[in-house]
C-alpha cells in the first residue's frame, strides 16, 4: 500500500519541489527586496511592496478582474456542459466529437485572437454581413469592448471546461439516468437532479481551470479590449516588463495567488477538495 | 446512455460553429492574394512563402518534440500523482498543486528563469530544449492531476478491493483494473497538456535558449504586427495535418467495446 | 613529445571535430528588423551560420540576457537601455580597430549622448513617434492637442505604451518629456484620462490594418509602422510631427559580455555598417539609418524622404527618450495603471 503510493507520488513531489517550490521561494524572496535602479532586485529587505498594495486602485482592479473571470467561467459552464453531454452521449462518435473540440486550439492563441479581431472589426465579417442584410445602418462597435473581452476569454478557455466535464460524464452510470426516468422524473429534472450533481467534480475542475486561466490572462484584454480595461494579469505582466519592477510584481503575484486560494477554499472544502 | 435529442444536437451544431468559425476564416484568408484583409482572389503565395522558410520548419519540429515529450512526462507523472492522492491524500502535494495552478504564467516564467540562472551559476546548465521541456512538464502536471482526479472521485474503490480479494497484488489492481478505466480521462488530460504545451508562449519565451525556438515564438514574431497571411497558411496547415492525424489514429483504434 | 602535448593535441583535435560546420553567431533582435538578404549574405561571405532570434519587447530581451547564460552574442537595445545594460555589466567593450566602418556613422551618432566614446554600442537606426491620419481630414491635425478634439470620438487610437501616452500628454501641456516631477505627471494623468473616452483603443502595431481600411481617423504611431501603412494606402494617409514636440529613439548594435564569439560579433557589426548593407535595411524597413554613408547610397526617394529625414526646424522639436530613475518609473507606472482603470 504505502510503497505503491510512494512510487506514485514521488515523481510529482520531486518535480513540484524542484521546479515549482524552489522558484516560488525565489519569487517570494524577491517580493521583500527593493527594485534596482535599472530593474532587477537589490537589498535591503523591506515590506514596501506589500504596503504599496494597500491601495483602493489595486483593490478595484482585483474586484473587476474577479468579476470578468467569474462571468466568463459561468458562460463556459453554460456553453460547455451541454456540449460535453452531447459528446458523452454520442456513442462511437464521441472521440471524433471530442477531437473536434480541441482541433481549433492547435492554432496559436495569438492567431486565433486575431481571427476574432478580424470577425469583430468595423469592416469585419459580422458587421459586413449585418450591413448587407440591412439589419444595421452603420457598423456596430464590437471590437475593443468588454463584450469582446468576455467572448475572447470564453472562446479561449472553453476546452478547459469541456474536457473535465466530459471525463466525468463519460463514466456516468446510465442506469442512474434510466432509474430517474422510470421513477417518473421529467428530462429536465433528471438533468438537474441526477446528471449535473454527478458531473459536479468535472464542473468544479473545469471551473477552476477556466477561472484561474481567465484571471491570469493579459493578452485578451489587451488585444480584444483594446487595452482600455486593465485586469490583474496585465498589472502583473506590466511589472515584469514595461515597469521593470520585479519586487512589486512578485508581491502582486503572491497576493493574487493567495486571493485565488481564499476564493476557492469554500468551494474546495465542500467536497473534501478536488484533488 | 440516452441518445441525443434534436435540441441538444442543434445546440452542438451551433457550438461547433462557434469553435470553428475563426479557424475557417483563417483557412479562407490563407488563400487570399492580398496581404491585407480585403479579398483579392485565390492564391497559394503564402503557402509557398511558409514552405520556403527554414526557420519555421525547425520551430515546428521543436514545438512538436517539446509537446510530445511534455505530454508523455506530464501525463505519466500527473496520473500517478492523482492515483496516489486518491489512495490517501497528502496535504502538501495537494496544496502545491493548487499553488502551481493559480500561479500566473508570467510569474512562473520569471521564477523558472531565476532558477535556471542560479543552476547555471553552479552547474553550468545552459538554456535549451531540456529547460523548456522541464518547464512545460511542471506547469502541465497539475492539469493532468485535476482531470484524472475528477474522474477518480466517481470511481468505486470496491472494484480494486474486489480484485485484491481475488488475489491481485496492489500493482496488478492498479494496472489491470483501475488504469484501463481511467483511460478516457487520461486521454482528455493528454490532449489538454498537448494543446497547452504546443501553444505556450509566455513561459517558453522566457526559458528558451538559442536552440529551442518554438512555433508560437516564431508566430508571435511574425504576427505581432497584425493579420499575417503566411501565419494563417502555417496555422491552417498545422491544424489540418494534426486533425487528419487524429482522425487516422481514431480509425485505427475504433473501440471494439462500444 | 610530452604527455601533456599529446593530450592537448587530442583536445584540439576533438574540438576541431566538434565544430565541422564552422562558427555560429546568435543575433537577438526585433522581428524582421533587417533586410531579407542581410543575414544570408553574411552567412555566405563569412562561412558561418547565424541564428536570428527575436524578442517582443526590450524588457523581454533584458530579462533573457540578464541571466548571463542566454547564449546570444549580438543584441539591438534602444538608446535608453544602453545605460541600464552597462550598469548591469552586460555589454562587452567594443574594439574599434575591428570595426573600421564606424567612420560611416553620421556625425551626431559618432558621439551619441548615451555613449559618447562608443565604448559599448554602435547606433543602428533611429525612429520617432507622431500622428498618422486620414488625408481627407479638415482641418488636418498638427499637434498632440488636436487629438483631444471631439470629432475623433471612437475613431482615434493611442499607443499601448505608458511612456508614449504620458509623454504625449506632457508635451501637450508644454512640459518636458521624461519628466519625473509628480505635479507635471499628475497634470498629464488628468489629460490622458480626459482623452480616454474619445479613444477606440490603446493599441500598437496592429493598428496599421485598421488605418489602411479607413476604420480610424487618426492614431499616435511609430514612424516605421506609419510609413508601412502609408505604403499600403499612399494617398489616403498622412504623417505629422506634432508641433509641441515629439519623441525620438535610436536602436544600437551591442555585443554581450557573455559572448564567446567576440571576433565574429565584431565582424558582424562591421558588416552591418557597410553602406550597401545598411542602405538596404533602411529601404526595406522604411526607417532612418544612423549611417551617413548608407544614406548617401540609398534609393533617391528614401535618401531625402521628408518624413524619414525631417528638416532641421522639425528636428529642433525632437526629444530623446531617456532612462528613468526607479522612483520615476514607479510613479509613472502607477499613473499608467490609474489611466487604464479610469
Amino acid at each position: 500500500m504505502t510503497r505503491l503510493r510512494w512510487w506514485c507520488l514521488s515523481p510529482a513531489g520531486l518535480l513540484l519541489g524542484l521546479l515549482f517550490l524552489v522558484p516560488l521561494g525565489i519569487v517570494a524572496r524577491y517580493s521583500f527586496l527593493t527594485r534596482g535602479p535599472y530593474g532587477g532586485v537589490e537589498l535591503p529587505y523591506s515590506l514596501e511592496n506589500y504596503k504599496l498594495l494597500a491601495d483602493p486602485l489595486y483593490l478595484a482592479i482585483f474586484v473587476r478582474s474577479i468579476g470578468y473571470a467569474g462571468l466568463a467561467t459561468a458562460l463556459c459552464v453554460a456553453a460547455g456542459f451541454p456540449l460535453a453531454l452531447f459528446i458523452a452521449r454520442s456513442g462511437r462518435r464521441r472521440s471524433l466529437y471530442l477531437a473536434l473540440v480541441v482541433v481549433p486550439f492547435w492554432t496559436s492563441f495569438l492567431v486565433r485572437t486575431y481571427a476574432w479581431m478580424f470577425l469583430l472589426r468595423d469592416t469585419g465579417l459580422i458587421n459586413t454581413a449585418l450591413l448587407r442584410m440591412g439589419l444595421i445602418g452603420e457598423p456596430l462597435q464590437l471590437l475593443y469592448t468588454p463584450f469582446a473581452v468576455i467572448l475572447g476569454l470564453v472562446y479561449g478557455f472553453l476546452p478547459f471546461m469541456i474536457l473535465p466535464i466530459y471525463a466525468t460524464l463519460e463514466r456516468l452510470d446510465p442506469a442512474l439516468v434510466e432509474a430517474a426516468a422510470d421513477l417518473g422524473a421529467r428530462p429536465m429534472d433528471t438533468l438537474f437532479r441526477v446528471i449535473v450533481p454527478l458531473a459536479s467534480p468535472g464542473i468544479l475542475a473545469g471551473s477552476l481551470l477556466v477561472f484561474i486561466s481567465c484571471l491570469g490572462s493579459y493578452l485578451t484584454p489587451d488585444l480584444l479590449g483594446g487595452g482600455k480595461t486593465i485586469m490583474i494579469g496585465n498589472l502583473v505582466q506590466n511589472q515584469f516588463t514595461a515597469a521593470r519592477d520585479w519586487p512589486f510584481g512578485a508581491a502582486l503575484s503572491l497576493v493574487l495567488m493567495a486571493t485565488i486560494l481564499l476564493l476557492l477554499l469554500p468551494l474546495l472544502r465542500r467536497k473534501e477538495g478536488l484533488l | 446512455m440516452k441518445r441525443n435529442g434534436p435540441a441538444i444536437a442543434f445546440y452542438a451544431v451551433l457550438a461547433y460553429a462557434f469553435l470553428h468559425l475563426p479557424l475557417l476564416v483563417l483557412g479562407v484568408f490563407s488563400f487570399n492574394a492580398s496581404r491585407f484583409t480585403n479579398w483579392e482572389g485565390f492564391s497559394l503565395t503564402w503557402y509557398r512563402e511558409a514552405f520556403a522558410d527554414g526557420q519555421l520548419a525547425e520551430a515546428t519540429f521543436n514545438s512538436l518534440l517539446i509537446g510530445f515529450a511534455a505530454t508523455a512526462l506530464a501525463t505519466a507523472v500527473g496520473t500517478l500523482c492523482a492515483y496516489g492522492l486518491w489512495k490517501r491524500s497528502s496535504a502538501w502535494i495537494t496544496t502545491t498543486l493548487y499553488l502551481s495552478l493559480v500561479t500566473p504564467e508570467i510569474v512562473m516564467g520569471i521564477a523558472l528563469l531565476a532558477l535556471y540562472q542560479w543552476l547555471f551559476r553552479y552547474l553550468r546548465l545552459p538554456l535549451g530544449m531540456h529547460t523548456v521541456i522541464l518547464a512545460h512538464v511542471m506547469f502541465c502536471t497539475a492539469y493532468v492531476v485535476t482531470v484524472v482526479a475528477a474522474r477518480l472521485r466517481s470511481y468505486d474503490k470496491a472494484q480494486e478491493e474486489a480484485a485484491m480479494d481475488l488475489g491481485a497484488t496492489e500493482w496488478q489492481a492498479f494496472f489491470r483494473v483501475t488504469l484501463p478505466q481511467l483511460m478516457p480521462a487520461i486521454g482528455s488530460a493528454a490532449l489538454l497538456v498537448f494543446i497547452t504545451s504546443f501553444d505556450d508562449f509566455v513561459i517558453t519565451s522566457l526559458v528558451a535558449g538559442v536552440d529551442s525556438e518554438t512555433l508560437p515564438m516564431v508566430i508571435y514574431a511574425m504576427a505581432r504586427k497584425g493579420f499575417n497571411p503566411s501565419v494563417n497558411a502555417i496555422s491552417t496547415l498545422i491544424t489540418f495535418s494534426l486533425a487528419v492525424l487524429i482522425l487516422l489514429a481514431q480509425r485505427l483504434e475504433e473501440d471494439p467495446k462500444r | 613529445m610530452t604527455r601533456r602535448t599529446v593530450f592537448l593535441m587530442g583536445v584540439a583535435g576533438l574540438a576541431g571535430c566538434y565544430r565541422p560546420g564552422g562558427q555560429r553567431l546568435n543575433v537577438f533582435n526585433w522581428p524582421e528588423y533587417v533586410a531579407p538578404d542581410t543575414i544570408p549574405n553574411f552567412e555566405r561571405e563569412f562561412g558561418v551560420r547565424v541564428r536570428y532570434g527575436t524578442y517582443e519587447s526590450l524588457e523581454e530581451m533584458l530579462a533573457r540576457v540578464m541571466t548571463g547564460n542566454s547564449g546570444w552574442d549580438v543584441a539591438f537595445p534602444a538608446n535608453y537601455f544602453i545605460g541600464p545594460m552597462r550598469h548591469l555589466d552586460l555589454l562587452a567593450p567594443l574594439d574599434h580597430r575591428r570595426i573600421p566602418n564606424l567612420k560611416n556613422l553620421d556625425a551626431p551618432y559618432q558621439r551619441p549622448h548615451w555613449d559618447p566614446e562608443l565604448q559599448t554600442c554602435v547606433p543602428y537606426m533611429w525612429g520617432a513617434t507622431g500622428i498618422v491620419y486620414q488625408a481627407s481630414l479638415r482641418p488636418e491635425p498638427v499637434a498632440w492637442a488636436d487629438l483631444w478634439e471631439a470629432r475623433f470620438r471612437n475613431r482615434l487610437t493611442m499607443l499601448d505604451d505608458p511612456a508614449e501616452v504620458i509623454d504625449a500628454a506632457l508635451l501637450k501641456l508644454g512640459y518636458p518629456m521624461n519628466s519625473e516631477d509628480p505635479r507635471q505627471l499628475a497634470a498629464a494623468k488628468r489629460e490622458a484620462e480626459a482623452q480616454k473616452p474619445l479613444l477606440r483603443a490603446y493599441v500598437s502595431e496592429i493598428v496599421r490594418d485598421q488605418l489602411v481600411a479607413g476604420e480610424l481617423l487618426a492614431s499616435q504611431l511609430w514612424r516605421t509602422t506609419a510609413m508601412r501603412a502609408m505604403e499600403a494606402a499612399p494617398d489616403r494617409l498622412r504623417f505629422v510631427y506634432p508641433k509641441e514636440g515629439f519623441p525620438i529613439y535610436a536602436d544600437n548594435l551591442v555585443i554581450l559580455r557573455e559572448s564567446k564569439r567576440q571576433e565574429l560579433a565584431h565582424a558582424f557589426i562591421n558588416y552591418i555598417m557597410r553602406p550597401a548593407v545598411a542602405a538596404k535595411i533602411s529601404e526595406t524597413k522604411l526607417e532612418a539609418t544612423c549611417n551617413a554613408a548608407a544614406r548617401a547610397v540609398s534609393r533617391e526617394d528614401i535618401r531625402n524622404h521628408p518624413i524619414l529625414y525631417p528638416e532641421e526646424a522639425t528636428m529642433a522639436r525632437a526629444q530623446w527618450f531617456e532612462p528613468l530613475s526607479g522612483t520615476g518609473q514607479r510613479l509613472r507606472d502607477r499613473i499608467w495603471t490609474e489611466i487604464k482603470s479610469s
